[in-house]
């Protein structure tokens, strides 16, 4: 993981004159899902890289220590064996960035990474997720007792009314709360962009929250009903750009809901790539939350492999994705 | 139907829907048009509907004067663009011009400033836009835009254009050095460059060019851009934005970036370009027309005026060649020919000297003569004044300080000032069909035509009314408003017969289109007009409506070189026209033998001859 973001003093200057014209960035959304595909044994090797940013994530009211196990042994093996070796990827030490869960079954999850002998952070979410509408004090004592229980990464839940109302300075004085009571874990900040109601309130709260000192800002729970779509993406990674800007501090991205198949992960990787760079494309600085995802890139990447004896491309194996 | 040259692929499909057969020239380095005409000659049917062939642009004047062509379209640079109109003079040939590829963006600091940068790479550094930019940035967010621009420019990606993954490709050879010279120039007149991209180094790949800190006086500030480079000013205010953009000679298309409304619409309205986008930039339907101002030309294409363009009310008499070789238009209408004074006077004194109606009131021509006006029987009826050169002048420069006000008018003001000359003329009739009777008309025919003038007066203030903004909603993802302006100041010379008739069917339409006019009246009887303009100094403004009599062929050759009329009609003998077309030096001076149907102000087709009352 990256070094904290310390977060800047509160600026509103920073936010009061931003307009975001909402056609104009449907526009680019369109055109970038068009332009930037990629094909044959790039695809291949993108798709395993997205793997690796992948947030493993089950946040049902059924899970149990036994899907639990079941999550962490597939983070720690997220595709076939066979399938690797084939791909001479086998020793590459391919496993998701992370694995995401209820602050209740933390410690099931901790058990079982731990059990599998695996080093990647477990990931919880906090403060009243998904609606957030719960008292400030029982939000703050649920971070505490996440990262007390082994979290390494909470995943915050703005408060949307604040945004909707236009209090930016609560807003900015809450999510510093959350900092602080996460300590030393990473602060994932939620904006549920689908609940905010404009671009421009997209852009003020990504600002906001980074100016809080969140490492990462999340578009969405996965539990509304628009959640994470490009147009909204394009302005937060403008955001996140604007801030590296003005103070140096690179902030993470995570979209999170409604990413199912293979392709649009790829789209979601030439987004990143072609609004922040490379620098961007490490599980430092980028996320993708899914749960169904994996299977689909695992069909996927097999349907490639199966090609690709067909042709005989990959022969000389594939280079290390960097 | 009928055989049309036609210049660019783009308007080809436009061209061939209406039912005419198209002749196409292209430059040898884009084949598209080829495999499109392989394409239709597959069709089977009707061979020979579409005929593209590939050469050199000094090919454009020998197709174009091919004896079968009806109509030439022609897109592309300006110099072309003059030396195929002066090739085309005298035949009775259509010219639609579309010229020049620059645009303009307008970047105010309520812009949102991400999306007006993606609107400038869809302008310039892309496959989409046709040319270059001039990108006009307020001053306070000069620095913001600049650090932008640069780093969305290091992430274009150039190569060949068939490779999906590339934001834009190469034009050719040509058009990389014309970049390279402008490039060159800009650098030595003081400018800054700055490329990136990740583009090939060979040769007919140009990187993305972004040109600053050009002095505004140098000469590149006023050519045009070629593609991909973008030149960059700043502005203070919307004042000084509008001088800025409106300040060069072309005035195709440009963008507003402004998240305000009032302040966007404002400076829509007040930039003189034929298509004028929103906080989007090059977005295109078929169904909107596009066309230029000034010298972009004065065609368009898409909608219904792009295909009226290639139409023709059913019912045209067909147009007779006007060419001819004895015609020498060097000397055409220098002189007035002297004329010999009026023989003894016999009968009652006649009226002391009409002077010429300009400003609003009657005044001595400058050069302090007149000439006799006979009736049919060969007797004296009257004396008009000699006008000339300097008067013409002082004419246009009276409609043009009237020209503002008068567009500005509501529609409902000017249809009222129409019906107001209407009823006028009725109180007038005696005076009106006596003179006419004087000219050898009949009493009963005398009387209908005073009517029918009347009438037609009134039917044009009614389309004044009924004239205005269209709001068409296409797939665009917004609204699209199509605007119908004022040309500004028309210069009418009226045919010879029809004294009054013509006289009023030709200047009631420019009035209510919101123009004004400088009229040259019936050689043979102009009292009828200038009585007409005994009403007109009382009830119109000043200088809407301005009646120079004289020679007339001297008076239309100084129209026509006067560089400051809008449009000229022109009603009368075939070669003149053939002269007018050599002389006309600015190529949007929409001109028209009986009729004009490129201008946008203009609405109607007008046929006097042989128009029965």
């Amino acid at each position: 993981m990256s070094a904290h973001n310390r977060g800047t003093e509160l600026d509103l200057s920073w936010i009061s004159k931003i307009q975001v014209n909402q056609p104009a960035v449907l526009r680019r959304a369109e055109q970038i899902q068009a332009r930037r595909t990629v094909k044959k044994e790039w695809q291949a090797a993108w798709l395993l890289k997205a793997v690796t940013f992948i947030d493993l994530t089950t946040l049902s009211g059924d899970d149990t220590p036994s899907n639990i196990q079941r999550l962490c042994y597939k983070a720690k093996y997220p595709i076939r064996e066979d399938l690797l070796k084939a791909l001479n990827m086998h020793d590459k030490d391919i496993t998701t960035a992370a694995v995401c869960v209820y602050p209740a079954r933390v410690c099931d999850a901790v058990k079982a990474l731990k059990a599998a002998g695996c080093s990647i952070p477990v990931a919880s979410v906090a403060t009243g997720f998904p609606a957030g509408q719960t008292h400030l004090k029982t939000r703050l004592e649920e971070i505490r007792l996440a990262v007390e229980d082994g979290a390494t990464e909470i995943d915050v839940v703005i408060n949307r009314s604040l945004v909707l109302t236009g209090q930016w300075e609560a807003l900015y004085d809450e999510i510093r709360q959350f900092r602080k009571a996460c300590g030393e874990a990473h602060l994932k900040t939620i904006l549920a962009t689908g609940e905010l109601g404009s671009l421009t309130n997209v852009y003020k709260a990504s600002m906001i929250a980074m100016m809080a000192g969140s490492d990462f800002i999340k578009t969405s729970t996965g539990k509304e009903t628009v959640n994470a779509t490009f147009p909204v993406a394009i302005v937060m990674l403008r955001a996140i750009r604007d801030f590296f800007w003005k103070t140096g501090n690179k902030v993470g991205f995570k979209p999170a809901g409604g990413i199912r198949s293979a392709k649009d992960s790829l789209a979601w990787l030439s987004l990143v790539k072609e609004e922040l760079g490379d620098e961007w494309l490490k599980p430092e600085l980028f996320r993708i939350g899914a749960s169904t995802l994996l299977s689909d890139i695992e069909r996927q990447v097999s349907n490639l492999y199966l090609w690709s004896k067909l042709t005989g491309v990959f022969e000389k194996g594939i280079e290390k994705p960097n | 139907g009928g055989g049309a040259g036609v210049w660019t692929p783009r308007s080809l499909s436009c061209s061939t829907s209406p039912g005419s057969t198209v002749v196409a020239l292209v430059p040898p380095a884009s084949p598209t048009p080829l495999l499109l005409a392989q394409l239709a000659g597959e069709l089977g049917s009707f061979p020979g509907i579409l005929n593209v062939i590939s050469g050199p642009a000094s090919l454009g004047p020998v197709l174009a004067s091919q004896p079968a062509i009806q109509k030439v379209a022609f897109c592309g640079a300006l110099e072309e663009g003059r030396v195929l109109r002066r090739s085309l003079a005298g035949k009775c040939v259509e010219l639609g011009l579309a010229l020049g590829m620059e645009s303009l963006l307008l970047l105010t600091d309520t812009a949102d400033v991400d999306s007006a940068v993606e609107g400038v790479v869809d302008a310039a550094w892309s496959d989409r836009g046709p040319g270059g930019l001039r990108l006009l940035i307020q001053e306070s967010v000069w620095d913001e835009v600049m650090r932008r621009l640069q780093e969305r420019m290091g992430r274009l990606r150039s190569g060949r254009g068939l490779d999906g993954a590339v934001d834009m490709g190469t034009r050719g050879a040509a058009a990389c050095d014309l970049a390279q010279r402008f490039v060159h120039e800009a650098q030595s007149q003081g400018a800054q460059v700055f490329q990136a991209g990740d583009v090939p180094p060979e040769r007919p790949f140009y990187p993305p060019t972004l040109v600053f800190n050009l002095p505004p006086a140098s000469p590149c500030a006023q050519a045009e851009v070629p593609w991909p480079v973008v030149v960059a000013s700043p502005f203070r205010t919307a004042k000084e934005a509008l001088a800025v953009a409106n300040g060069t000679p072309r005035g195709g298309s440009a963008s507003v970036w402004s998240e305000r409304l009032g302040q966007a619409l404002e400076l829509g309205y007040g930039l003189r370009m034929g298509t004028v986008w929103i906080n989007a930039h090059g977005l295109r339907d078929p169904s909107v027309p596009t066309g230029g101002c000034k010298e972009s030309g004065c065609s368009w294409h898409g909608g219904p005026d792009g295909l009226y363009e290639y139409l023709r009310p059913s019912g045209t008499p067909t147009q007779v060649s006007c060419l001819s070789k004895n015609m020498n238009y060097d000397t055409f209408g220098l002189t007035v020919p002297s004329t010999l004074p009026a023989g003894p006077e016999i009968g009652p004194s006649p009226a002391p000297p009409y002077g010429l109606f300009v400003g609003g009131r009657f005044q001595a021509p400058g050069a302090r003569s007149s000439r006799p006006i006979q009736d049919s029987s060969g007797n004296l009826h009257g004396y008009v004044a000699e006008g000339g050169a300097k008067d013409i002048r002082g004419a246009v420069e009276a409609a043009h300080q009237a020209a503002p006000g008068w567009a500005g008018q509501s529609p409902g003001a000017r249809a009222g000032l129409l019906w107001a000359l209407a009823a006028a003329l009725e109180r007038r009739k005696s005076t009106l069909a006596s003179r006419l009777e004087r000219q050898g008309v009949e009493l009963k025919a005398a009387e209908a035509e005073v009517e029918l003038s009347a009438r037609r007066l009134r039917a044009w203030g009614a389309r004044a009314q009924a004239q205005g903004h269209t709001l068409q909603v296409s797939g665009l993802r917004g609204p699209v408003l199509r605007l119908r302006e004022p040309l500004g100041v028309l210069a009418v010379v009226c045919p010879d017969e029809w004294p009054l008739l013509a006289f009023v069917s030709l200047l009631a339409p420019a009035l209510a289109c919101g123009n004004t006019v400088v009229m040259v009246p019936s050689a043979a009887c102009p009292l009828l007009a200038l009585e007409v303009c005994q009403d007109i100094a009382t009830l119109f403004p000043a200088g809407l409506a301005n009646v120079v009599t004289g020679d007339q062929d001297h008076l239309t050759r100084c129209l026509a070189l006067h560089q400051d009329v809008q449009a000229l009609w022109y009603f009368g003998s075939a070669q003149v026209l053939f002269v007018l077309f050599c002389h006309i030096q600015h190529l949007t001076l929409p001109t028209g033998s009986s009729f004009s149907g490129n201008s946008p102000a203009l609405l109607e087709f007008l046929l006097l001859r042989g128009e029965t009352p």
